[in-house]
């Protein structure tokens, strides 16, 4: 059931269109990464679902209750929609103790004082602050900070949760614990999240779902796996993941396939891009998907190409070699090499061209 | 807030300011005071001044006197700024707050106290006489009025300076020192040119203020006659032996007009100035430049400056307070006294005056930052045309001195038939001080407005907050330190103002300043005295409040 719609929404900023039609749908219990670089627009459908900005045109509704539609001037305030935001900054009220920060949400419920203290005890533990209600935000770690914020959005018990860039203030090392105890705590609670990230990595460890955004518009929607496996244009794969891109022309075409030209060497790849013959195209293959070969193949089709080893980088869990090829430059993962010529293989059905 | 509250705080503040504007404008077009039943439209007001000699003599010095004092002031205050912000002087903390006094002190108490020591009969001139056969000054002329004019408002000047500077990482210097300048180069080439827009600012500001100089010229101008616009309004009042109402509007006309592009030009060189400054990064760990041997004669330069804009004056003015008569061979040991203070005790209308002004200073101040809070509330986080309607009514009062204000309120009372029996109270004196420091007031809570980011009142609407429950138990507590400092500054500015209260002086609604104004003018020195002491210790307290609560916030 969709718990959360979206319908053709439009935004600007003066002459500056920021949202451009966004039409979207969230089911109960769904979690949704709403993906893109700065100025997608991520941010501002979040805060437009938030009633924090105003859409020029378009309907956002809640369950089948409408909460804001520009045709027939409702704009439910965002008081008054009862939904759950975790700031980017955490916003937490410097000052009150993380108690009243979390409470507040309940006290201008009129939820009775001793049912209060259970809630936010009941919500702190859940998030594993339960002993430091009495403590001021100033006077916690930023993960700490980040927990009271989630607490506080959570409390009420709101219809859909909205998280903007909820990890983006923590280090490294926390932000990979934060996105596992924040995919189960939303999972337990059976919720309905979205949340605004512009790290791949973050959204598809956290996202059942993932919208992917450019300049105000959905690029691409889908699960984890079909946005990194099957993106369906050039900018959607080189957002997902680590790429080799090679410029070149489309020389043939056959059968679903592409075939390109890389210094001379030609190379067959899945034709997602739909380019006619002769047109510029841009190949695309994940950096985990090259894998040195012991020789050339045995013909057209093989997609093996000689390439001078220009330098190694040492990652700790492997190496990432950088190739030249011509003027391309290509990368790869994999165990110590000589320097010299090597062959690299990269598989057909992995390469894309666009 | 809701948009309707909103627009009705708007409303209100636009007729509160647009009122006594109006009724000096249509005052200025009628042949008699407004309340006479019988009275005509005529230009006859405009003709009479624009034909007095006087009052062109009067926009003269004006002009003179506030060039000169620009001319005085601004290189003054920006070396001083320098020396105090980014060199390794000597005893820089102990002469900072100092600077700032002739601030603090109403002028009319500074203008006393250059009499009572430089006058012809003052302790200074007296000492001199006796030591070197004679004296090199006189202190009633106009050149002497330009330097006192310029050297007490060397504050204004350094205090912008001195912020823009502090706010200037020293990265940008330390960046001229490498590619190999020296340090005087790197002041003159890169630290000075860089806060440009806020020493014009300054200069504008101090030019402005020139134009509304009340205080000095009435007490050190008077006695030779130089008339300034503030006095000539003044003394206008007994020119036709009637108060002449429309000659006094047309006087007030002319002065709103040369002030009002004055101040849209301080707000336009402040944006740039903020404009210019904000650009640059990080603001850390400032270096003092060093500056050898040029820091003996910096240092004497400053006492110099502070002994006779601060030490001079003010010990003067209390010591004559605190002496029964004073002239050529007097031993002070003699003479010291409690009578002139046993004295003050013995008029009910002073004692009076005492109380009300600390009411007006600490109630009544309290009471204006409230309304100041309402107001910045009204447009907080409210992009539209009324919020920036607002920003240019804030403006107008600005262009009113005191003098002007409190003579417009004044008017509004007597005018208004439901106002007309608080005329004689203290209501009438704080509605005239909460207008005459409105844009003062709206910018102290607006800084500290602009210190909480919006998102921590988007987050109190997002879990359930109305706007109004935003303001009350976020936004509000919030600045709420913000607020009691400029509570404190508000008192201070309160207790020194003196020009406003001078045409509202009436039974029930004295306050220091007026009654020194007046008392001045019946030649009770010894009261005068004695007063302006009083007056001193009490913003004495308010600063030392200031600043026990500036280290506690802090700390």
């Amino acid at each position: 059931m969709a718990k959360l719609i979206v319908d053709d929404l439009h935004l600007s900023y003066g002459s500056n269109q920021i949202l451009k039609g966004i039409t979207a749908t969230f089911a109960q219990g769904e979690i949704v990464a709403l993906l893109g670089r700065s100025g997608s627009g991520k941010t501002t459908l979040l805060r437009s679902i938030a009633g924090l900005e105003e859409p020029s045109q378009g309907v956002i509704s809640i369950g089948n209750t409408p909460i804001f539609d520009a045709a027939a001037g409702l704009n439910v305030p965002s008081e008054k929609r009862g939904l759950g935001l975790v700031f980017q900054s955490y916003a937490l009220w410097p000052h009150k103790t993380v108690f009243e920060n979390v409470a507040y949400g309940l006290r201008l419920r009129n939820v009775p004082k001793a049912e209060i203290g259970q809630r936010v005890a009941a919500v702190l533990d859940g998030v594993g602050l339960g002993h430091l209600g009495d403590r001021y935000p100033h006077q916690m770690s930023g993960g700490q900070q980040q927990r009271v914020a989630l607490a506080r959005a959570l409390v009420y018990n709101p219809p859909v949760i909205l998280l903007d860039e909820p990890l983006s203030n923590l280090d490294a090392k926390l932000r990979e614990e934060a996105r596992i105890w924040i995919r189960a705590l939303i999972k337990r609670m059976n919720l309905t999240a979205v949340f605004v990230t512009h790290d791949q990595v973050e959204a598809m460890a956290i996202a059942d779902r993932i919208i992917l955004l450019d300049g105000g518009r959905i690029v691409q929607a889908g699960t984890p796996e079909q946005l990194y496996t099957e993106p369906v244009s050039l900018f959607a794969s080189e957002f997902m993941g680590t790429n080799n891109m090679m410029k070149s022309r489309v020389q043939d075409k056959r059968g679903g396939y592409a075939r390109i030209e890389l210094a001379g060497f030609p190379l067959w790849g899945k034709d997602r891009g739909g380019k006619a013959v002769s047109e510029e195209a841009t190949g695309v293959i994940r950096l985990e998907q090259v894998a040195v070969a012991d020789g050339p193949g045995s013909g057209d089709g093989d997609n093996r190409i000689p390439v001078e080893l220009e330098t190694s980088v040492y990652l700790g869990s492997q190496w990432e070699h950088v190739f030249r090829c011509g003027d391309q430059t290509l990368r790869a993962f994999g165990r110590p090499l000589a320097a010299g010529t090597h062959w690299l293989h990269l598989p057909p059905e992995q390469l894309w061209v666009f | 807030m809701n948009r309707a509250t909103r627009i009705a705080v708007i409303v209100a503040m636009a007729i509160a300011v647009l009122a006594p504007i109006g009724l000096v404008v249509y005052q200025s077009f009628l042949d008699g005071p407004f309340f006479q039943p019988k009275t005509a439209f005529t230009w006859s007001a405009y003709e009479f001044v624009l034909d007095d000699e006087d009052f062109f003599d009067a926009l003269y010095n004006s002009c003179i006197i506030a060039f000169g004092m620009t001319a005085i002031a601004v290189p003054v205050g920006a070396m001083l700024a320098f020396l105090m912000a980014r060199t390794d002087l000597p005893g820089r903390r102990w002469i900072e707050p100092v600077i700032l006094v002739p601030m603090f002190v109403s002028s009319v108490v500074l203008a006393f106290g250059f009499v009572v020591s430089l006058g012809p009969a003052g302790f200074v001139t007296l000492w001199f006489k006796g030591v070197f056969g004679f004296v090199p000054w006189n202190l009633y002329g106009k050149p002497m009025l330009i330097v006192i004019a310029g050297l007490t408002h060397v504050p204004h000047v350094f205090l912008y300076t001195s912020s823009a500077l502090r706010s200037l990482g020293s990265d940008v210097e330390e960046a001229a020192r490498m590619t190999g300048a020296g340090p005087l180069r790197t002041a003159l080439t890169v630290s000075l040119p860089m806060v440009m827009p806020n020493i014009l600012y300054a200069a504008v500001l101090v030019f402005f203020l020139g134009f509304e100089l009340f205080g000095l010229p009435l007490v050190l101008g008077d006695p030779e006659g130089i008339l300034v616009l503030a006095t000539y309004l003044y003394k206008l009042t007994n020119k036709l032996g009637t108060p002449s109402y429309q000659l006094m509007a047309v006087v007030v006309v002319a002065i709103i007009c040369i002030a009002l592009p004055l101040v849209a030009m301080q707000r336009y060189l402040l944006r740039a100035a903020n404009r210019y400054v904000s650009v640059k990064g990080k603001a850390a760990a400032q270096k003092p430049v060093t500056i050898g041997f040029w820091r003996w004669p910096a240092a004497a330069l400053i006492t110099a400056w502070l002994l006779f804009t601060v030490v001079v004056p003010l010990s003067g003015l209390i010591l004559r307070a605190f002496v029964s008569s004073w002239g050529e061979g007097v031993n002070i040991l003699d003479v010291l006294t409690l009578d002139h203070f046993r004295e003050l005790m013995g008029f009910p209308n002073l004692v009076r005056g005492i109380v009300n002004t600390v009411l007006i200073a600490s109630v009544g101040g309290a009471l204006s930052v409230g309304v100041y809070t309402v107001l910045n509330l009204a447009a907080h986080r409210w992009p539209s045309g009324w919020t920036r309607l607002m920003d240019y009514l804030v403006l107008l009062p600005r262009a009113m001195p005191g003098l002007v204000a409190g003579l417009a309120i004044f008017w509004v009372f007597l005018f208004t038939p439901f106002l007309a029996p608080l005329r004689q109270t203290m209501i009438a004196i704080w509605v005239a001080y909460t207008l005459v420091w409105l844009a003062y007031g709206m910018r102290l809570v607006s800084g500290a407005l602009l210190q909480i980011g919006p998102e921590l009142e988007e987050a109190g609407r997002i879990v359930g907050a109305s706007p109004g429950r935003v303001a009350r138990d976020l936004t509000i507590p919030l600045i709420k330190v913000g607020l009691i400092a400029s509570w404190l500054l508000i008192f201070v500015t309160f207790m020194r103002e003196y020009s406003t209260g001078v045409y509202l002086l009436a039974p029930g609604t004295e306050v220091i300043g007026s009654l020194l104004v007046s008392l001045w003018g019946s030649g009770a020195v010894d009261l005068v005295t004695a007063l302006s002491t009083v007056n001193i210790a009490m913003i004495g307290c308010g600063l030392l409040l200031m600043s026990l609560f500036g280290k506690r916030s802090h700390g």
